[in-house]
């Protein structure tokens, strides 16, 4: 699924980033990706949702080389990506099934599918009952299942996660994984970021650790 | 047909939380198209009053006091072919006198003290419109003004070339303010979307990452200063409105009946939808400038 060959990402000054980095996600597989702060975890995922362009090497994802992709080839690309983010990244503004539903709306489909779709996913992370309520209202548990229910909502082949539980207790941390356990089990591809060793240690799935811009290893 | 409906809403409801930044963008442009608006409506009606007085124009022919019968002859045979003349009509040294005791009966003491006729004979010419247009009138009278028996022509257009051309540099003058301040406008309603931009930032990275179109991402900051924009122009025309009615009143009050009882009017519908069709342009050339780099 994801596939990337001798990658760097270099920033100002010459700091590397990511250095001659080489691994392979295989489709359907749950993989951590773990080391300190200033390993180029986030990096790494910024660069296959193409937030940032590679100094050097290549990226493959579902058999597409993402340097070569056009402007609306990156569009089509990110609408089979799901992300999810530390801080949740959800529009204050709008309502929880807003939030989720915002999704299939900026992508043109019809209102009632977006509304039925929206729902499907929010009651699947079990937040049907609170789809009326802002995210100011909710939890950060329950933060974080809207941000699953909207990186899910679209069908995603992949999702992509940078430290999903970082503002989560324990407990709560374990529930999203459980979730993101049971997305991966429909054959969806999961990379989650994190630098939470216990979690990587109950979940128990295959861990590609970086340090330093480099793959350190891979347990 | 999804894409513009959700523009419009997502513009309207920028518009409704951009506030006090937001009036103050939608009276910039106000501004802008009351200039313009202000402009087309005295420019209108000068140039109408112009094309007016153009068409009923006409010219004297004042005779020599010894021109003769066959003089006369001759010249008004030269008018009839020249083809310029709508009418004419010969006025004796008598009915000179006659009319100048009629229009200005003040002076009749003194017109009645004098020995001799002081008014020369002439022969009036009504010039038909089309002559006046096409410019063969001054060609007609330079001809009449070299025939012998003629003691001058008066046809006295430089009052209507001067309007004429002050009409034009007030034209310009117009158009450059207008569009100086429209670029000003648009560049207040491009900083207040870009406060909307920045507020809604997040709404938008997310956009982006869920790979949405280009027109969904963009589409609402546009619409968000095409409102602005037509908001703004609809409020110039209401106060144009109200201007132009005020000022029928002290139109009708006297200065119309100075100019033959003309009429002023209002600008017509076509200009009016223009106008706010300027408003929404530029309103969105703001919108779409601010939020260029969203996309």
């Amino acid at each position: 699924m994801i596939e990337t060959r001798h990658l760097s990402k270099t920033y100002s000054r010459g700091l590397y980033a990511l250095q001659d980095l080489s691994l392979t996600v295989g489709k359907g597989e749950f993989v951590f990706l773990t080391g300190p702060s200033g390993a180029g975890k986030s990096t790494f995922l910024r660069l296959l949702l193409l937030q940032d362009r590679p100094t050097e090497g290549e990226i493959l994802v579902n058999g597409h080389d993402l340097a070569a992709l056009s402007r609306r080839d990156i569009q089509e690309y990110r609408r089979g990506v799901g992300f999810i983010f530390q801080d949740f990244k959800l529009i204050q503004t709008r309502t929880v099934l807003e939030n989720v539903s915002f999704v299939p709306e900026v992508l043109g489909m019809p209102v009632a599918q977006q509304r039925r779709r929206a729902f499907q996913v929010l009651k699947w992370v079990g937040l049907q009952h609170r789809a009326t309520a802002y995210p100011h209202d909710l939890s950060g548990g329950e933060q974080q299942r809207v941000a699953i229910a909207r990186a899910l909502v679209n069908d995603p082949y992949l999702i992509l996660a940078d430290e999903p539980t970082g503002n989560l207790d324990p407990d709560l941390s374990l529930e999203i994984m459980n979730l993101l356990r049971e997305v991966n089990a429909g054959g969806t591809t999961v990379l989650v970021a994190t630098h939470d060793r216990e979690l990587i240690r109950l979940v128990g799935r295959r861990t590609i650790s970086l340090e330093q811009g480099r793959v350190a290893e891979v347990s | 047909m999804r894409t513009l409906d959700y523009a419009l809403r997502e513009g309207w409801r920028g518009l409704r939380r951009s506030g006090v930044a937001g009036a103050l963008a939608t009276a910039a442009t106000g501004l802008a198209m009351l200039v313009l608006g202000a402009m087309l409506l005295v420019t209108s009606n000068v140039e109408r009053l112009m094309a007016q007085w153009s068409t009923t124009a006409e010219f004297s022919v004042f005779l020599r006091d010894d021109a003769t019968s066959e003089q006369r002859g001759l010249i008004e045979s030269e008018i009839d072919r020249s083809g310029i003349a709508a009418g004419r009509v010969y006025l004796s040294k008598a009915d000179a006198l006659i009319r100048f005791r009629r229009e200005f009966s003040d002076l009749d003491a003194i017109a009645a003290s004098l020995e001799d006729n002081p008014f020369p004979a002439s022969i009036e010419v009504r010039v038909g419109p089309e002559a006046e247009r096409d410019g063969r009138t001054t060609a007609a009278v330079e001809r009449i003004s070299s025939l012998s028996g003629v003691a001058d022509v008066r046809y006295d257009r430089a009052w209507l070339t001067a309007l004429n051309t002050g009409l034009r540099a007030v034209r310009g003058v117009g158009f450059a303010l207008a569009l100086l301040v429209a670029l000003a406008a648009a560049a207040t309603v491009a900083s207040v979307v870009r406060l909307g931009l920045q507020s809604r930032h997040q709404e938008v990275e997310i956009m982006q990452l869920v790979g949405s179109p280009v027109a969904f991402i963009q589409g609402p900051f546009v619409a968000e200063g095409l409102l602005q924009g037509g908001l703004g122009a609809l409020g110039a025309v209401a106060l144009l409105a109200a201007g132009y009615f005020s000022g029928m009143r002290w139109w009708a009050g006297g200065v119309s009946a100075v100019l033959d009882g003309a009429r002023l009017q209002f600008l017509s519908p076509m200009l009016l939808s223009l106008l706010v069709l300027g408003g929404m342009l530029v309103g969105a050339l703001g919108g779409f400038v601010a939020s260029r780099h969203a996309r």
